[in-house]
This record gives C-alpha cells, structure tokens and sequence, in this order.
C-alpha cells in the first residue's frame, strides 16, 4: 500500500466513526430525542405534551429530513460543535478540550515509559533465552500484567497513596494550590501523573515484551547473527546493531495497535484515579447517562486512537526503505 | 488419537501450561457445582457490612450479602460469557476464515470488512454501543460476539492461504474430491491447533472486557459478575480508607486477575508447542 491510498483509507475509518456517531441515538431502542437531551425516559420519564415535544424536536432538528440532519451533523463537527452536555451544563467540545490535554500528558508519559521498558525487557528475555533469567523474567512480566488496570490502580492507590501517603490519590493536581514557582506546579503536576503512569504501564507491559521477545527470538534464528558472530563481533554490539534493529521493523505496527491499548486504558484508570481527563469524562457520562458527553468522548478517544495507528503506519514506511518501493 | 497423546505429552512438560490448567480447573469446578459451594444464596442480604467471621468468611457488602458466595455464583457469569463469546466468535471466524482462504474473491470483499473491524479501536465503541443499550448479558454476549471474530477469521484465513497450494492439497483435488471436502478433511484438521490458541486468547480478552465493562457500571446488575462485585465496591465511599477493602474489593480482583493469568499462561504454552522456533533451549 503506498501512502495515499493509507490516507484515503484513515480518511474513509474517520467518516465511517462520524456516521455511526450520528446514527447511535437515532437506531437504537428508545427515543432519540432522550438520548440528545440527556434525560432517558427509563430513568426518568418526563411527561411532554405533544407541542413541547414538537418544539423540542425542531429545536434538535429531529424534525428535518435524515439526510439534512447528517448535513448539519457534519457541519457541525467541522466546527466543533459536538452538542450540549446537560450534567456539565456546558459544551460538550468546552468540556472535552479542557481534558483532554491531561489526557494527553498521561498517554504521551505512559507510551514513552511503555515502549522502552518493553522493548528493553523483551530483548533482554530473548537474549538470554531459556536461561534462568528469561523464565523468570517471562513469568514476572505475565504475572503482573495479567493484572486489570482498574484492579491494579485501586490497590496502587491503598497501597502506595493511603498506606504510604506519599502519592496523591486523585486528580491531575492539587486543588486550590498555589505555586510559588513554575518548578512547584510541574512537581505536584508529575506526582499526580505518576501512579496513573505506573498503572497504565505495568498493567499492559506483557503485550509489548512479547511481542519484542518472539520478534528477537526469530531475528536470533537468522543466519546473519550467525555471520556476526563468525566474524568475532561482540556480543553487545551483535544485540544492538543486528538483533534489536531487525527484530524492532516488523512489530512497529503491532506496538502501535498496542499504544491503542494503553489509550483504551486510561478509560479504566483515569476512573479510579479521578484524573479529569477524556476517560473519566466517558465514565462520568456512562454514570450520569450524558449521552452527548458519552458519543463526544468517545469521539475523541477513539481519534485519538486512529490518529496513533496513523503515524506509526507513516513511521513504518519512513524507516523501512522496502515498504516505500512497493 | 495418536497425535492427540503426544501433543498432551510436550504439554505436560510446560510449568506455566500447567499451572494455568490447574487455576483454570479450580475456577471451572467453582463455577459448575456453584450451588454446592456456595454456603448462601448470593442474592440473599444479611447484616450489611459484617467483617469476616465464621458465619461469613468473607464477610456482607454494603447490603448484607455474603460475598464468597457472591464471588463463586459471579465465576459463573463470568466464565460463561468469556467461553460462551470466544466459542461462538471462533466457529464463526473458523469458517469464515476458512471460506476467504479458499475462495479468493470473497476472501477479498470479506477481509476488507475485517480491516475494517480491526482498525476501529473496539473498546471505547463497545462502552458507547453497550451504554446506549439496556445492560444485559445478552447485549454484552453480541456485542463481543460481533468484535470477536474478526481476529479470528484473519488469522485463519492467512493459514488457509499458504495451505491451499500444499501438494497434497492439489493432489486430493485431482482426485476429484469436492471444495468442502478438501476444506473440511484436508486444511480443516491443519488449523485446528490456532483454533484453540485463538479460542484462550479471545476469551482472555473477552473476560479482561467483561469485567472492565462492569466496572465501569454497564454490567448487568441482575447477574453480577466479578467485575460488577468490584464496581459496587469501589463505588463504596469508604472503600480506600477503611479495613473492607481486604475481603471485598480484593477477592474479586484477584479471582479476575488469576482467570487472565492462567489463560495467558495456556495460550503461551501452547503457542510454543506450535510454533518450535519459540522455544527456549530448556523448557518454561
């Protein structure tokens, strides 16, 4: 696949996601007009006479031929226009901005650690194969990850943050705080990230570390290692320049699909943590059945997503010279 | 039968492999003989908040329910819909999977609808879909059944396509033996062990959903599954900073915790024994 064919297809997913977030409210049981006022009638019925219900309809543009609604739908996600959340009492884009930027710094901080611890441990497993080291290091990795990110957020925050009082346990920082100095706000800004961090890797460290060590162990079977090691390299300089690099090229997109899984994550622990980011939006919006604040979250989340698996798709061409001349 | 005996043979020789049946086991006969293992019926409410004691061994949550009999009705739930979902999207991914590998023109249309499955992230849509629905565990068995078999009929079918052109194959073909035979008789029996390691590996992430799902407050609250459990307790007020924590927010966390586990360490095991190239010089 060449490149413009890739943005073609990212371009015809992103369309695919706005139509299905346009026709959620409008197929599924129950009124639609419930959904986008916010207020369904199975948790609370409110009686409305046909005028107002008429009136409200138009207000919503429910009364409007369907293809005109997915006009003004789209026009109205151009301009940023995702509708009004009636927990918040605010715009749902208003609202999402704000936390998605917190959202951003636990992803962009997570991904980072996430990808190197990983990579490192699976290279370091494949390495020492079927040595002591490997065995234990393969078990203690599945081990811990097969912990839910929710389950080990809750017994970090006993744990570390109630136990120890070191960590704080909620929010993104500390309310009502004032900062002498810059310096002070980005401390209590990175103590508030790190038990989120922390969660968010450990719970989803094994995909990576098994991907990379399958990787390396079947590079390590190819015959120019074996070369390499004819030729008297050393060992370090083997794993570095011949094994890591050509284990690394064929996983790349796999890491990507699992950077998706560390954004799915934050759902889960941005709930236990109270961090005001997109996640937490979405389970606020599950718990107070914001269907507008729900379909926007989710919206952004999931571009958010797609948005990963597309620079890594662009990364992968850029650095294997193969892929380009196909 | 022959191939069966030695393929349980390598098994046996794998600590992990082991170890994940026997936990596996454990949940299994919990969860069948519920009724007999459970000392109360868990809808049943008693004193609220009671700490552990002999007549509760892990105590009542905030309405007077006895919690291991909770955990061990909530294994059913759990485990059903994990097995129940991975079953149903592996036979439809199988024979899907197997049909776009055979036939290469529907391959083609069929894995243009897989790309696009696989490349919409499938959490966050199914928290939307499932919010939007009533909570039920019926909603939640197809809404994972209809993002479960993509993966599966992918794999398949990329199978199939280098089995297709085996001699054999085109042996059997020239003897005039019809497409389904071949299909069902020659590569069929070929794709069976992916099968099951697809079938552990779809169910791990089906019960790792599941639970997230019901954590968040969209399980269904009429057959409370471990994650539901874990849901209430959080939803506690002082569930971080009282004593309760140890019998009711822990024990259904673990049990979720050991279930992945155990899948993990089975699909790992097996997957060494299909694919050699994996292996270590000495054995996990």
């Amino acid at each position: 696949m060449n490149r413009i064919t890739k943005i073609i297809s990212y371009i015809t997913l992103i369309i695919l996601i706005l139509t299905f977030n346009f026709f959620l409210p409008r197929v599924m049981p129950g009124d639609p007009l419930s959904f986008l006022t916010g207020s369904p009638t199975m948790d609370m019925p409110i009686v409305l006479d046909e005028e107002m219900r008429a009136e409200l309809l138009a207000y919503y543009g429910l009364d409007k031929p369907l293809l005109q609604q997915f006009y003004d739908y789209m026009l109205g996600i151009l301009h940023g226009d995702l509708g009004w959340s009636i927990y918040f009492g605010a715009p749902v884009s208003d609202i999402l901005i704000g936390a998605l930027k917190w959202t951003l710094l636990l992803v962009g901080t997570a991904t980072a650690i996430y990808i190197v611890l990983g990579i490192v441990l699976g290279a370091i497993s494949a390495w020492n194969r079927g040595s002591k080291r490997d065995v234990e290091l393969l078990t203690f990795v599945l081990s811990i990850s097969s912990f839910p990110s929710f389950f080990l957020g809750m017994l970090f925050i006993i744990l570390l943050g109630v136990n120890l009082s070191f960590f704080p346990i909620s929010g993104a920082q500390t309310p009502f705080a004032e900062y002498s100095t810059p310096f002070e706000a980005a401390l209590d800004t990175f103590r508030h990230l790190l038990l989120p961090a922390m969660t968010l890797v450990i719970a989803h460290i094994g995909g990576i570390y098994l991907l990379m060590r399958n990787s390396m162990l079947n590079v390590l079977g190819e015959d120019y290692i074996l070369t390499a090691r004819a030729k008297g390299l050393s060992e370090w300089y083997i794993m570095h320049k011949h094994a890591m690099k050509n284990a690394l090229l064929p996983i790349i997109t796999m890491i990507a699909l699992r950077v998706g899984f560390l954004i799915n994550g934050t759902i889960f622990v941005e709930t236990v943590f109270a961090y005001p980011g997109v996640g937490r939006l979405l389970y606020d919006a599950v718990t107070y059945r914001d269907y507008p604040l729900l379909q926007g979250a989710f919206l952004i989340i999931t571009l958010v997503i797609i948005t990963a698996n597309f620079v890594a798709d662009m990364t992968y061409a850029h650095l294997d010279p193969r892929v380009k001349h196909e | 039968m022959r191939r069966i005996i030695a393929f349980l043979k390598e098994y046996r020789n794998s600590m992990p492999g082991l170890m994940g049946l026997g936990i596996m086991v454990f949940f299994m006969v919990s969860a069948i003989f519920a009724p007999f293992v459970a000392p109360y019926d868990p809808h049943q409410m008693y004193k609220p908040l009671e700490h552990p004691n002999s007549d509760h061994l892990l105590g009542t949550n905030d309405i007077g329910q006895d919690i291991l009999s909770e955990l061990i009705y909530g294994s059913r739930i759990s485990l059903f819909i994990a097995f129940f979902v991975s079953a149903v999207s592996c036979i439809i991914g199988t024979a899907l999977g197997l049909l776009s590998g055979y036939y290469e023109r529907m391959g083609f249309f069929l894995m243009r609808i897989v790309d696009g499955f696989l490349a919409i992230p499938r959490l966050p849509l199914i928290i939307v879909i499932v919010a939007f629905l009533r909570p039920s565990i019926w909603n939640l068995i197809f809404i994972f059944i209809l993002f479960g078999w993509p993966f599966t009929a992918r794999i398949i079918r990329s199978e199939v396509l280098s089995l297709r052109n085996r001699p054999y194959v085109d042996a059997a073909r020239m003897l005039g033996a019809r497409d389904f035979y071949i299909l069902g008789w020659h590569i069929l029996p070929n794709v069976v062990p992916l099968i099951i390691v697809q079938l552990i590996i779809e169910a791990r992430h089906v019960i790792l959903a599941e639970s997230g799902l019901s954590f968040l407050g969209l399980g269904d609250p009429t057959a409370k599954s471990w994650g539901m459990i874990l849901h209430y307790a959080f939803e506690y007020p002082t569930i971080f900073i009282s004593e309760i924590w140890k019998w009711w927010m822990l024990p259904p966390g673990l049990c979720i915790t050991f279930t992945i586990l155990s899948l993990m360490f089975i699909s790992y095991s097996l997957e060494e024994l299909i694919n050699p190239r994996l292996r270590g010089v000495t054995r996990v």
